[in-house]
Order: structure tokens, then sequence, then C-alpha cells
């Protein structure tokens, strides 16, 4: 009996300055199979449909159980986490292509280091003293826990600044991601004291005023985190900021 | 001499502490790893941090914190530091609180600290499901502020290949490679703290993630470190198995009631839930009527072994055996289980409410590691520091759960200022070391790469062999070891050694070729590979995860003691030194009075 | 923020202005529109007396300009300025919210269109001052009626999305549930803005006076 097999096409880019070409693998199934085994398929055997040689694929990948945020790429359209990706779930041929919201590295790689410069123009972190044994952190309410848990899950993968409208060359919008992570950070009692810094850096070109509420953030987002409350609180943050600032002639 | 230089390799918990420890002083870090730090493998560790907070008022101290600690690992660890990070554990856990790790809470708005394996105390703090992640995520934050204020500078995307030891053996630089560009540089420092995790990928398929192949430990033993321990490598029973990566499936899925079965007729294909009661072949209920499914770890781990791989009644077209909640009411798995059934909804695609789980043991921690000393988690070579999983210190033979996170955090805090001290005590610093030291390792590290991307006639594939090896590991060095069988997992080795040499890289460009970087890391593999089945061949006792049934008892009067694995010209040596028992003396290990 | 750009506030201010400006006084102004205009539906003589008293106010063109032409203008502008700087995917993301989004910049430029041509019509062009005879005399054209037709849904939808947004944008509604209570409240008046603007419509269409029934 011959194996049960299926296509995956793939857009290929070797350098961010060549051209782009798609690719077609017949691969064999087995059962449990998802993106990240397709393209270690392809690694093995890289020669494509018509039987071209061609090169692996590269692409991101890390802790493969959904919490480094590494393998994130576009499945069929779809801005998602490679190694949930289950082949049985996916529509046929399968089709992978790179997010395009980032710059291209090649293949399946981008590079999401805005991310990372963005979470340091936003402050995002608790401005300790030192770490010498100084005691105890502030006490903390398990209703404060329970809130800030959730927003501290984000794996930085990028699927919310992928799907939104305005995260584009146009424009430098930081997007949801960092966003909830400031809101995370004004709500722990340290970092609180210091919530001005993020909020002004939040009314930088970029920042929060750039979201128009299209709401996709938070459909696209693996961990669940509520990115629209997020941003919504954040505004709310913002805006007393600002208004007190100015009415405080700051 | 000027402003020290130092460079922290690997931006796990381990890598990020050093690195806070070392910018705090004063001192700017180039911190070199091959993925963004954010998504280094401290991510995955789930359960939580040990520390003897005693705030539950069980009278827990950091001394029990101790003795759990040196028996759980058979008494094969060095006491004094692991007495030291005891001591340790309760001022980290405040300083994580500090850096606004999201901890579970008490209603009183204090830690909450819950039970773990091998202890009878409340030592654990957590975060939700995630703890490695938020700790791992607090610390990059501080890097990243240190980072903002120009103390740190990070090389993301660097792969490291070796030191740069100057002609007295010091270190003096490390030679990595940029994964984007290719490019081959070197970068001179006074002293470089390596953490650089786990070596999971020497196994295929285990709990690790992608980058845990251990392929700097083992450049760094080929360069002079001692690897010592290399043979302690911990199993976890329960993992759902993939072809990519194996997941972790709680404990608390078998304290919950949860069964382990396979069918009694090897082969059976039917589908696990249509297989009748009475066909069933419960192992666990059956060889440990006392115990049944909740035996001990490491006896639920070689039982699910032995069953697969010595008596061939594993799953269909899969070594697995099933846990079965089926059983249990719906909503009781909905309150109780829902977070760990979901990741197996997740990954495998299956309802587990419905049918029976596919599990079975992966590989998943390395208690193994560079040799470093009882002090300064200094490494033989001048120059050249260990912390965290990559180094062997802390476990002894055995890990006791939520131990790892404080052993990686402890080191690296002991590292980073060991280093500075050492940098500093420097009569000459890296900056007066002739040019030539560094051309010519940067020339040996090239001529490596361009022989690979210049053989055009090769004709093995790099993911073969890699499958082969780790299969070969996987089913020989982890959790049940007959010398026969590693004997001719040596024979394997070398066999795949020799197919190494005739490789076809496949992809011969010079940009982001991560065939290329992989090629490099496989054959770093391979040699630790040998370093670990060696040790576990020496070494004719059981103790811990080390299990040999032909020598099922611990062996103190001729194996209390550490090994030390070091590489002379392609050869791989064993000797041996003594364990620090000053503290505690050993007794005898029974797991069965735990369960 | 790319090193390029500006660190400054300004485009906080403006895009709050503008978020603002939609609401009050433009929203309002609708709102206070449409009522005014349902006196079209009670009598020919109570519509020319309110129709009446509002072209009578004093210091006309600097109240218009300060509280409507101004906003509107400004409001327009910088949104098709915001819009130019998205990129929409509705088609590959068809989530509701998201195509949500689209609509808001598509009724966004037909209402501008629409009031434009209705500013152009009705208070600059034959009449000045507007009687009921007049606007009734428009609506015997169908391509009137239909253009009222798009333009007052365009204009209702606009206003009671971007409500919802306002909500969100300003912090007012945070949870999901204060948002979707939100939605619901800005569906409700965008839908009751249509309704009002439909039948007004059809009333002056039709010589209707459905609401005229207490009237002698």
């Amino acid at each position: 009996m011959a194996d049960k097999t299926f296509i995956v096409r793939i857009k290929r880019q070797q350098r961010p300055d060549e051209s782009v070409r798609w690719e077609e693998y017949e691969l064999r199934y087995r059962p449990h199979m998802n993106v990240i085994i397709c393209l270690r398929d392809i690694a093995e055997k890289p020669f494509t449909r018509s039987g071209v040689e061609s090169t692996p694929v590269s692409y991101d990948a890390n802790c493969l159980e959904e919490v480094c945020g590494a393998c994130a790429m576009l499945i069929n359209g779809t801005a998602r986490q490679a190694c949930t990706a289950l082949v049985d779930d996916l529509e046929k041929p399968i089709r992978l292509e790179p997010l395009t919201k980032f710059p291209l590295v090649r293949d399946l790689v981008v590079d999401r280091s805005k991310m990372f410069e963005d979470l340091k123009r936003t402050h995002c972190w608790i401005p300790i003293d030192g770490t010498y044994d100084i005691g105890e952190g502030p006490r903390m309410a398990p209703s404060v826990q329970e809130k800030g848990y959730p927003l501290s899950r984000c794996i930085t993968c990028g699927n919310c600044l992928e799907v939104c409208p305005k995260v584009n060359q146009r424009d430098p919008f930081v997007g949801a991601a960092i966003v909830s992570q400031v809101r995370l950070f004004n709500m722990h009692p340290t970092g609180a004291m210091h919530s001005a810094e993020r909020l002004e850096a939040l009314m930088l070109p970029g920042g929060i005023a750039d979201c128009d509420n299209a709401q996709n953030c938070v459909k696209a987002c693996p961990k669940g985190i509520p990115l629209t409350e997020s941003l919504a609180a954040v505004n709310g943050q913002v805006l007393v900021h600002a208004v007190k600032s100015w009415l405080r002639g700051e | 001499m000027t402003q020290p230089k130092i460079i922290v390799v690997g931006g796990g918990l381990a890598g990020l502490m050093a690195t806070i420890r070392v910018a705090e002083s004063g001192i700017p870090v180039d911190l070199f790893s091959i993925v963004p730090v954010k998504r280094s493998h401290s991510v995955c560790a789930q359960g939580g941090i040990n520390a003897a907070k005693n705030l539950k008022g069980e009278g827990d101290s950091t001394w029990k914190h101790f003795d759990d600690t040196i028996y759980g690992g058979d008494f094969l660890a060095n006491q004094p530091l692991v007495k030291g990070m005891c001591e340790a554990a309760p001022a980290i856990i405040d300083l994580l609180d500090r850096m606004g790790v999201m901890f579970n809470r008490t209603p009183e708005g204090l830690l909450d600290f819950r039970r773990f394996g091998g202890t009878l105390y409340n030592r654990t703090a957590f975060a939700g499901a995630t703890t490695g992640q938020q700790l791992l995520y607090a610390l990059d934050e501080q890097v990243r502020r240190f980072e903002s204020e120009d103390k740190v500078k990070k090389f993301e995307g660097w792969t490291f290949l070796s030191v740069v030891l100057d002609d007295g053996g010091v270190c003096r630089g490390i030679c990595g490679m940029d994964l984007r560009t290719m490019e081959i540089r070197t970068f001179p420092c006074d002293a470089a703290i390596f953490c650089t995790g786990g070596i999971g990928v020497v196994f295929g398929r285990s709990t690790n993630s992608v980058v845990c192949t251990g392929s700097a430990q083992s450049a760094l033993f080929q360069q002079g470190v001692y690897y010592a321990n290399g043979e302690f490598i911990q199993v976890h029973p329960t993992a759902i198995p993939g072809e990519d990566k194996c997941r972790l499936m709680s404990e608390s899925a078998r304290g919950e009631g949860g069964r382990v079965w396979v069918p009694k007729q090897a082969g059976d294909k039917r589908a696990g839930k249509d297989i009748p009661e009475n066909e069933r072949f419960y192992f666990l209920e059956d060889w440990y009527p006392k115990y049944g499914n909740l035996v001990p770890r490491d006896v639920a781990t070689r039982a699910i072994h032995k069953i697969v791989f010595e008596m061939k009644m594993g799953l269909v077209g899969e070594p697995a055996v099933y846990l079965d909640v089926t059983h249990i009411p719906r909503e009781t798995l909905d309150r109780k289980l829902e977070g760990i059934l979901e990741i197996y909804e997740k990954f495998v695609g299956v309802d587990p409410r419905e049918e029976p789980m596919k599990v079975f043991p992966a590989m998943h921690y390395t208690m193994g590691g560079l040799w470093v000393d009882n002090q300064n988690q200094a490494t033989n070579v001048p120059g050249i520091y260990a912390a965290g999983e990559c180094e062997y210190q802390y476990h002894g033979a055995n890990r006791l759960g939520a131990n790892s996170l404080v052993s990686c955090i402890y080191g690296g805090m002991l590292a980073g200022p060991a280093a500075v001290r050492y940098a500093r005590g420097l009569e000459s610093g890296c900056e007066n070391v002739p040019g030539a030291i560094f051309e010519r390792e940067r020339v040996r590290q090239q001529d490596i790469t361009d022989a690979l991307l210049n053989q055009h006639k090769g004709t093995e594939n790099p993911i073969t062999i890699w499958r082969e090896m780790g299969d070969i590991m996987t089913e020989n060095v982890t959790v049940i070891r007959y010398n026969a069988n590693l004997q001719k997992t040596l024979v394997k080795l070398d066999e795949l050694s020799e197919r190494f040499t005739r490789i076809n890289l496949q992809d011969r460009t010079q940009w982001a070729n991560q065939t290329l970087n992989f090629v490099r890391e496989l054959g770093n593999m391979l040699i630790l590979a040998r370093v670990i089945t060696m040790g576990a061949l020496a070494r004719n006792e059981t103790r811990g995860a080390h299990y040999k049934p032909d020598f099922p008892e611990r062996d103190d009067a001729n194996w209390l003691k550490t090994t030390k694995a070091s590489y002379n010209d392609g050869n791989i040596q064993l000797e041996y030194e003594p364990v620090d028992t000053s503290l505690l003396q050993p007794r005898e290990r029974k797991y069965t009075a735990k369960a | 923020m790319p090193a390029a750009a500006p660190e400054s506030k300004t485009g906080y201010i403006l895009d709050k202005l503008q978020s603002l400006s939609g609401v009050v006084p433009i929203g309002a102004y609708l709102v206070d529109h449409l009522w005014s205009n349902s006196y079209a539906l009670v009598s020919i003589e109570k519509y020319n007396q309110v129709s009446g008293e509002l072209q009578t106010v004093p210091w006309r063109i600097g109240v218009e300009a300060a509280v409507l032409w101004i906003p509107l203008l400004f409001h327009s502008l910088y949104g098709m300025y915001i819009w130019s700087r998205g990129k929409s995917n509705a088609l590959s993301h068809p989530w509701m919210s998201n195509w949500m989004y689209v609509l808001q910049r598509w009724t966004g430029l037909l209402a501008f269109v629409f009031i434009g041509w209705h500013l152009y019509t009705e208070r600059f062009g034959g009449h000045g001052v507007t009687r009921y005879a007049g606007v009734a005399q428009d609506m015997t054209n169908p391509w009137y009626v239909i253009a009222y037709l798009v333009g007052v849904t365009a204009c209702s939808f606009h206003l009671g999305n971007g409500l919802w947004n306002f909500a969100c944008k300003w912090g007012i509604a945070i949870t999901p549930k204060a948002q979707h209570a939100a939605a619901w409240f800005g569906a409700a008046v965008g839908v009751g803005c249509t309704l009002a603007g439909i039948v007004v419509v059809l009333g002056f269409h039709y010589a209707w006076f459905p609401l005229g029934g207490y009237v002698q």
C-alpha cells in the first residue's frame, strides 16, 4: 500500500534582496505531525515535488511547546506558531509563508528585534535597586496576581503585530504586545512608581494612539492574553496622565 | 590593566543572572545567545522554584532543603555548594519577587508555596504553570534595562564555536559565528562564563528545546575543559511522545487516578478505547501492587522502558504506553487537570477525556556537565566559568523537582562576581594579547566551516545521522543500561562519526544557513554522546538516574566519586575525583519508603 | 518608533482630538440635526419654525465654523491621514471587528463626501435658508433620496461604531464585557440614527407626517 502523502507549499527567499519563489514538497503523512516535523522532513530530503534538489528551509523554532515564541509564521494565511499547527487540522495543500510585518531574513525567518527594542523604549522592567539581599518584595493582592499573570505569559511571537492593520512599514506602532507589557509593569507595586516613564513613551510616535481598535490582536494571540483589555486600560492610563500633566503644566 | 571585559555565552536563567551580576559591578558584558535570550530553554520549566522560606508553619529549614537535595541526588553532589545554594534560595526568591515575577499569592499577599516531589514540605514557589518562563522574563527585563544603559551588549543570533586560548592555555576570548551573515569572528575577553544549558538534543527526542545540543560544552571539552558526571541523565516517566520533541505530562494525572497500561496482546492494532478491560495489562499495578501507578519516577520510567524495549509490548507504531484518565468523570478532569490535558489536546489533537493518552519516558535533564570547582564556578581552564544546567554541581546523580531553577540562578550569581575577581586579578588583560592568537583561532574555525562548505561529494544526511544517534542513545543510554549495549552504542557512534566525515551539507549558501550550524553542532554532539556512553559504561553500580540491572546496588566503596572526562588529541579519558561529603554522611536511599 | 520620527507628543494630541471631535461636537451635532429634522415628521409649520430658529442664531457663521465646519474638516482630513497609515487586511483576517475597522474608514469617506454635498446644496447652494418646501422639492428626485439614504446610513454607522471605538480608545470600556456593552450601545445609536434619518428622508419624499397626530 502506498503511503498517504500531502503537499506543503513554501514561500522561499534566499536573501532579503533576492526574488521570491514558491516550492512544493510532497511529504509522507504520519499521525500527529505538526508543521515543524514537515520542515524537518524537508531538511532530510530537500527535493521538491518535481524532484529538483533544493536546500533545507530556514525557519525559527526552539521550545516546540508554544512557550518560547520563536516559530511564528503564516500557515494557510493565519499568523500562528508552527509547533501547535497540526497537519491533521490544516487544509491541504499547506501553505507556509514568513510573517510580513517584520524584515525578512531568509525563507520563514524574520527579524523581530523591533519588539525587543520597543520593550526597551517603553521601560518594560521593574527598576530594582540591586540583586543583593534586601529582603522581601512588596506584598501583592492575589487579585492583582491573577490579572498580571496572564499578561506576563506573552511570548513576543509577533502574531498580534502581524494581524494589526496599523503595524506596517508606514506606521511605527509598537503593537498590542508591548502595550500589554506596559500595563503589566504599571500594575506591579514597584513598577507603578515609574508608570509615568512608560506612559510618556506611549505618547510618542508609534505609541498607543496608533491603535485603531480593529481588535485583531486578541484573536491572533496564541496565549489568549486579553490584549484589547490591555489596550483600553493603557489608553485610559495615558489619557489620565496626559490630562494631569497638562493641568499641572508639566 | 584597564577595565576588564567579560563575555557571557547563553541567555537562559544562569546566563542572565551572571550578566546582571557582572553589569551591576560596573563592568561591561557582551552577552551571546543563539536565540533571542527571551526564547531560551528556561521558559519550559513549569513547576516552580524551591526555597525553604518556611511560610507555612511547617518547620522547614534550609538544612532540610539541603538534606533532601543531597539525598535525592544519591550523595553524588559535592555538599558545600549545595548547602550554599539552599541557604541562598530564600533570598533568591525575594529577589525574583522584587523583580516583578507574578508568583502565586496567599490571601495575605505573601508568596504561596506548594509541595513537590522528594520532600515533605511546601517549599516550591510558583507562577501559574510557567514558572521558568516567568523567571526568565524577569531576568531578561533586568538585562534589557542594563542594555538600555549600555552596560550590556547583546549578540543574539550568534553561535559559540570555541574559546581563544593563548600559548599558556588561558582563555583570552571566544570565537563565534553570526547565524545570519555566517561571519566567523573572535571577541577578546578576560573571562568567559558559559551558561549553555542541557544536552537533550543528543538524545534526539527529549523534553529539551532545539538549541539544547550541548555543542558549546563539547567544544569546550575538546579544548581542555573537563566534563563531569556525563552519565547522569534524568528521564521523566510520562511525556507525550512527539516526532519533534517530547512534552511533559505532569505526574498529577496519575495522582488523580490515571492508570498506565498496554494491550495484553503485543501488536494489538485496535484503538485504545476499543480494547476491553480484560485485554489490558496494567503493568505498574501488577508489578507494584502496593504503590500501583504512583510508584516513584525512576521505577515508573524503568518499568515502561522494560515493557517497550525488553518485552516489546509497546503500542503499535510507536514506543509508548497508555496513560488513561478516561474512567475519571469529565467534570473531575476539567476541575483538576484541565491545564495539562489541554497541552495534550493542543499538541496531539486528541481529547484525553475520550481516549487514553500515549506517553513515554523522555530525556529531561542533564545532571552532568562542565567540571567546575567547589567555590567559584570556575572550570579547570583559567578564564572559563560555567553555570546552570551545562555544569555538573548541585544535583548529584538525580535532580530534585523544582531545584533546577534555583541552581541556575545561584550558579549565575556566583559565576559573575567570580569572573570579575579573576579578571581584575589578571596581570595582563586581553587587550595585550597579540592579534595573531585571535587570528589563529578564527582561521582554525573558518577552515572547519570551509571544509564543510566545500565538500561536494558528501552522501550522508545530517538529520539522518542525528536521528540514528538519538535513537541509539535513547535506547541504550537513558533508563536501563547494560554494558553490552553501551559497547554497541560506542561502536555505532564510531560508525556515525565516520559517516559524519562524508556529510552532505545540502545548503552551501553564506546567508542564514541553518544546516551549516546544525552540522557543526552535530559534530560536537557525537563527541558528547561518546563521553556520556563511556561514563555510563565505566560506572558499574546503580546510583540515582544511572541504573544497571547487572549492578543493582549503589557501591560507595568504589563509586562514590565524580567522573571527569578529558580530551586529548581525539581520545577521551576518564578519571575520577572524590565527592565532598563533609556535611552529610551518605546513607541508603530508600525511595520505596517515600511513595 | 524609528529614530527619524520626531519624538513629539503632537501626534498623540491630534489623535485624541480627532477621536474626541467625532463624538463632540460632530456626533452630538448629528443627533441634534436628526432631532430637529424630525420636526419634518410633525408638520410643515413646526419644521419651518424650528429650522428658522436654528438659521437665525446670532453670529451664525462663527458658531457654525467653530462647532461644525472646523471640527468636521479636522476630523475628516486627519482621519484620512490616519487611514493612510493603516493597511487593511480584512480579506486575510476576516474577523467581524476587522471588517468594522474597514467599514469605519469607508463610511467616513462616504460621510465626508455626502456632508460636503449636503452642505453645498442645503447650506451654501440654492436655498441659503432651508424651508420645508425647498427640501421636499429636492426629495422628489429619486437620486437625491438614494444619496440621502446612503449618506445618512454611512454617517450613522460611522457614529455608532465610532462611539464604540471611543469607549475603547479613551479607556472607558476596558474589560471585554464593558467593550461588548459599549459595542451594543454604539450599535443602538447607529441603528437609531439610521432609522430616524431614513424616516425623515421618506417623510420629505412622500410628504408624510406620521408624528403629526398631536398637532392641531
